[in-house]
């Protein structure tokens, strides 16, 4: 609690004396020769960069900053340089919906870019709708953010949560019959994240005819996994899900070892890719499955760019909210252009449509949408193989071979 | 149904789990019987004494069982120190209540200097036998969760040695049963009394470091167990070491058994319905326990 406190005292002091931040090329000043000559394309952003988010809020900012740099510096967009106008909306949604209001109202920005988190995505999206401008989004996975009905909306990410093992679902339900896992256990944590995930797999493996034999959920602050694991392993499921964040992954796993279960496969979220997971369990790691949205070593063309450019310029390597908040730089980039222009006006409607109707090729790999703005794609998934975690689905990006069944632990 | 296997697997699970609240709660009730003290803070010793076993693995590299070497008799002296210089202090009167808010203070206190000195992160041993275990007919006992059991089982038996075969026992016996008989036939009651503290502390040490071998520990986890172990020393009895060594068994084989049917999150709730129903039909405890009455 105390670092937050800090954080908070440290952003207020840096942004109640100077709010926007105004980036760029440093050269920005003779681009008469750009389409339009009117000067750079300004994208109005509104960031929590103080309060509750101020953490992933920064992560975003950085990502943002690092896109607008690697576009400057291979000459702009459409010929005209790029410029960030970021307000800090203080996790507030309030303040997020009046940040927005001014940027494209009263600044007159030419684009915009999504702010971090659902709380936040869902009242500033109604604001681009109102405005009628093309509204990518770098954090809103909720499924609530796809329910409003909203048409410009979209999430530049691989996939919402339930859609966060899409490959391993297809990989599983594609294997030969006699091979095919029969049943499956699941454990969630209370948490809409992290059941999303789990469930999301449970539902597709369901309709594929694997039996459901244990499903448990706990809540986040459970230490004690020995009576769910008792459960699990008595189940002698094939496959065992664990719906977890970090530390209830770990200590999920530590039971189910102490019980001596060993499953075919074994599938947690989020913890096995966190980076003292190995020792955490004991470096009992073997085929421990993982889904992630974006890896610092997926083969995706841009993202090699992307991982050498960002790390030169913040000194080190980008983790999964930067990598977003380049997509959809990215996303945008790609649209403006194709369609050839970036105002305010019909050009938005026409931004729009072609984000609806194209792929674009990001950093977390190619992306579509559906038409709420949902990403149509899955997470990639790692394996834990000799020690090290790597990618294994989906084939085009693989790093080594999914086992299966997997060693034992 | 439950399968035969799940449900003996569920039973040693829970005689395991039971064993380390029996450790815990022997002390809690030990307080209230000495004097009437209400102590919040058993359980945030308990997390303190967890750290200092992961600090003392993680940082020096030591096997988190020697830690005890320290935090034993350093617990041991905390308990004396705090109950001569604080709750001794307390006017008789107001004694009990004055003390839960007393004892609060310093739980919160622990709470606030752990978070200062080793964040909020959660913290779990990694040992090097940590997911080993043993067969018994067919079910598994892990190595960790038996030695953490073993430890509650030698602390308990040596206090009730101690309570029954020496004299010290025996004052604090008598300090616990009559105070003012035990001032008449010669006990130094302020001074027993200061050492039974210091004993239920020790057992914090105890019981914390044979926690801290097969879980997560976090500053404010201490919540999570003062609830159970409040609820174990009523059901016990307050003041009865023996009763809260049963009821600890038996709650904790009951929670292991009813996650079966209930799920994690339900089956926490016996400790609170054996509260309810053991203060509305027989508030002195189901065993044994002569001192709610008065309470």
């Amino acid at each position: 609690m105390t670092g937050t406190t800090f954080r908070r005292t440290r952003g207020a002091v840096a942004l109640g004396a100077a709010i926007i931040l105004t980036l760029g090329a440093c050269g920005g000043g003779d681009d008469g020769e750009s389409s339009g000559g009117d000067g750079p394309i300004v994208v109005g952003i509104s960031l929590p960069l103080t309060g509750d988010f101020s953490e992933p809020g920064k992560g975003v900012q950085q990502g943002y900053e690092a896109w607008a740099k690697i576009v400057n510096d291979s000459g702009g967009l459409l010929g005209r340089q790029v410029e960030l106008k970021i307000l800090d909306d203080q996790s507030n949604a309030d303040r997020v919906v009046a940040d927005y209001e001014q940027l494209i109202g009263s600044d007159k920005v030419d684009l915009v870019f999504g702010p971090f988190s659902t709380r936040l995505v869902v009242p500033s999206a109604r604001v681009a709708e109102e405005y009628g401008m093309l509204f990518v989004e770098p954090a809103g996975a909720a499924n609530e953010v796809f329910q409003q009905g909203f048409k410009n909306l979209f999430y530049a990410a691989p996939a919402v949560a339930n859609d966060h093992y899409n490959y391993l679902a297809e990989h599983i339900l594609a294997l030969p019959a006699d091979q095919r896992p029969k049943t499956a256990a699941y454990a969630a944590m209370d948490d809409p994240f992290a059941q999303g995930t789990a469930y999301g797999l449970k539902a597709k493996l369901e309709a594929g005819g694997v039996r459901t034999v244990a499903n448990e959920v706990y809540p986040p602050n459970t230490t004690d996994f020995s009576s769910i694991a008792a459960k699990i392993a008595d189940s002698r499921a094939d496959v065992v899900v664990g719906g977890s964040q970090y530390q209830d992954g770990v200590n999920l796993i530590v039971a189910l070892q102490q019980l001596n279960y060993q499953p075919k496969l074994a599938a947690f979220s989020t913890a096995p890719t966190n980076p003292e997971f190995a020792s955490a369990i004991g470096n009992k790691t073997e085929g421990i499955l993982s889904p992630t949205g974006y890896s610092q070593d997926a083969p995706y063309p841009s993202n090699k760019e992307f991982v050498e450019k960002y790390t030169a310029q913040f000194g080190s390597p980008p983790e999964e909210d930067q990598a977003n908040a380049y997509t959809t730089g990215q996303v945008v980039a790609a649209a403006v252009t194709a369609v050839g222009c970036a105002e305010q006006g019909e050009c938005q409607q026409k931004l729009v449509d072609w984000v609806r109707a194209n792929k674009v090729d990001t950093v977390v790999g190619p992306l579509t949408w559906d038409e709420t703005g949902k990403p149509k794609g899955a997470h990639m998934i790692q394996q834990w193989s000799g020690g090290e975690i790597k990618i294994v689905l989906p084939a085009d990006a693989k790093e080594a071979e999914f086992l299966y069944p997997k060693p034992a632990w | 149904m439950p399968s035969g296997a799940l449900l003996f697997q569920s039973v040693i699970l829970g005689l395991l789990l039971g064993g380390l609240y029996a450790l815990l709660a022997a002390g809690l009730t030990l307080y209230f019987g000495i004097m009437r003290v209400v102590m919040i803070a058993h359980s945030a010793f308990l997390i303190l004494a967890a750290y200092l076993a992961w600090f003392t693995h993680e940082r020096l590299g030591i096997d988190p069982l020697l830690s005890m070497v320290v935090t034993v008799p350093l617990f041991f002296a905390a308990g004396v120190l705090m109950q001569r210089g604080l709750l001794s202090r307390l006017r008789p009167m107001t004694l009990t209540m004055m003390s839960v808010l007393l004892t609060f203070a310093i739980a919160v206190l622990i709470e606030g200097l752990l978070g200062y000195a080793f964040t909020g992160t959660q913290r779990r041993i990694q040992l090097g036998y940590g997911s080993a275990s043993i067969g018994l007919f067919g079910a598994r006992i892990a190595v960790v969760k038996l030695i953490a059991f073993g430890l509650a089982a030698v602390a308990l038996l040596a206090l009730y040695l101690l309570m029954k075969k020496t004299k010290f026992g025996w004052a604090l016996r008598a300090t616990i049963q009559q105070p003012d008989a035990a001032r008449l036939v010669g006990i130094d009651t302020e001074k027993i009394a200061g050492y039974g503290f210091g004993l239920g502390l020790a057992t914090a040490a105890i019981g914390g470091t044979a926690l801290s071998l097969d879980t997560t520990i976090y500053p404010s986890l201490h919540w999570h167990w003062i609830g159970p172990l409040m609820a174990i020393i009523v059901v016990g009895g307050l003041g009865s070491v023996p009763g809260a060594a049963a009821a600890a068994l038996l709650l904790g084989l009951m929670q292991s058994l009813l996650q079966i049917p209930m799920g994690t999150t339900w089956a926490q709730t016996i400790f609170y319905l054996a509260l309810f129903a053991t203060l509305a039909f027989r508030p002195q405890g189901f065993f044994g326990g002569r001192l709610a009455q008065r309470f």
